[in-house]
């Protein structure tokens, strides 16, 4: 079914046009959430917030962009506004410990590159962070980046690398690993 | 030949396909809930227009009120006074009808209050009460917006109330005690369970208007 056709049944309430429209993005949807999140159950909950949004709005979707843009446009707001309120929620507790891992202060006592490089993304200010998941790992462009976090293409090209510098000063250890 | 810095962000790109790596979409427990979360907000859509109703009836209940308080008053005078004509006061007259009102809604409220922290402690705080704390909340609203909160006392009483009534009546039935704990806690920061008795006038409530409100 054309994208146009599928948008116009779920604007006229068709609710197996609804079905196959989340059927069509859902997968993308949700990893995105996830990898920003890292928590299956908040990667669940904004999916679901990022549909039912959807649904809301599609009316005043004018198909400028991609349906597949718009709804990662949603996405990344859902996420970055559900992680302020969780991170807030939470205190600051986790941002310390984040922290205190790309310090270098406990190198000797976590020499896993997994764990480190773990940590070192999730300590990067969110806007790099969220730029480097959406290109370097989940494939986005940098015209999709622009629209879904509504910046410019050069803001989205500088952050990512800001953050793959902050990366590499911060796994300087393993500098090895990539030289060879 | 490959730049350093290439290399650096080939290897970045490939190592770092492992973080926070996605398990299989849920695609039917999600559509599930989202098929239910957005039945629910289309009640609560029809729902959310109640409050706009309570605060009609309740505007109409004070009004009953004044009516019936006048007119219990006037008879009051006019048998006192022998049939002398009743002396029309419309301060004095509104004043009443405030302070009668206002002590009506605080006996109700600090039994209210009184009852939550008592089931609280008993672990029998159930959901009667949110809907409870929604109906006062209609009452306090009013209140502040009336003469009766001219008083500062009061007014500050009113808006503490305001506040507890506001948290008490956003309690989820399955909450966690930890959220009602710290209403309760709220409340004897703020003194309001005393503040509350005090502000109440001594003496039976007037009879007449009880259950109005």
């Amino acid at each position: 079914m054309d994208e146009r056709d599928l948008i116009n049944r779920v604007r006229a309430g068709d609710g197996v046009a609804e079905r196959a429209l989340y059927d069509a993005h859902v997968d993308r949807v949700y990893r995105l959430a996830y990898r920003l999140a890292g928590d299956d159950a908040l990667a669940q909950d904004f999916t679901q917030e990022t549909f039912i949004r959807a649904f809301e709005r599609l009316g005043t979707f004018r198909g400028d962009s991609a349906l597949a843009t718009w709804l990662h446009a949603i996405t990344t707001t859902v996420v970055l506004n559900g992680l302020r309120k969780v991170k807030r929620f939470r205190g600051r507790e986790a941002d310390l410990e984040a922290a205190d891992g790309v310090s270098g202060a406990r190198r000797e006592a976590e020499p896993d590159l997994k764990a480190r490089l773990t940590r070192a993304i999730d300590a990067l200010p969110q806007g790099y962070r969220t730029v480097f998941v959406m290109h370097d790992i989940e494939g986005y462009t940098h015209e999709e980046i622009g629209v879904a976090l509504g910046v410019e293409t050069g803001t989205s090209k500088a952050q990512l690398s800001r953050a793959r510098a902050k990366l590499r000063e911060s796994l300087a250890d393993f500098a090895g690993e990539w030289v060879s | 030949m490959m730049h350093d810095d290439d290399k650096f962000n080939e290897w970045l790109r490939q190592t770092a396909k492992g973080y926070h790596t996605p398990r299989p979409t849920p695609h039917d427990e999600m559509w599930q809930r989202i098929e239910a979360e957005r039945a629910r907000r289309a009640a609560r859509r029809v729902v959310e227009l109640r409050p706009w109703l309570r605060w009609t009836l309740a505007a109409a209940a004070v009004l009953i009120l004044g009516i019936g308080v006048g007119r219990w008053t006037a008879r009051q005078e006019t048998g006192a006074g022998g049939g002398r004509p009743v002396a029309t006061n419309d301060t004095a007259g509104q004043d009443l009808l405030y302070q009668i009102a206002a002590t009506q809604y605080l006996s109700r409220t600090e039994a209210f209050l009184t009852g939550f922290r008592s089931d609280l402690r008993t672990g029998r705080a159930d959901a009667r009460f949110t809907g409870q704390a929604r109906d006062l909340l209609t009452t306090t609203r009013l209140l502040l917006d009336s003469p009766a909160a001219d008083d500062p006392r009061l007014g500050a009483l009113l808006e503490d109330l305001e506040l507890v009534l506001v948290q008490i009546s956003q309690l989820a039935a399955g909450r966690d005690t930890h959220d009602a704990d710290l209403i309760t806690q709220g409340m004897d920061q703020r003194n309001v369970l005393p503040n509350l008795r005090s502000a109440i006038p001594a003496g039976p409530v007037p009879v007449r208007t009880e259950g109005v409100l």
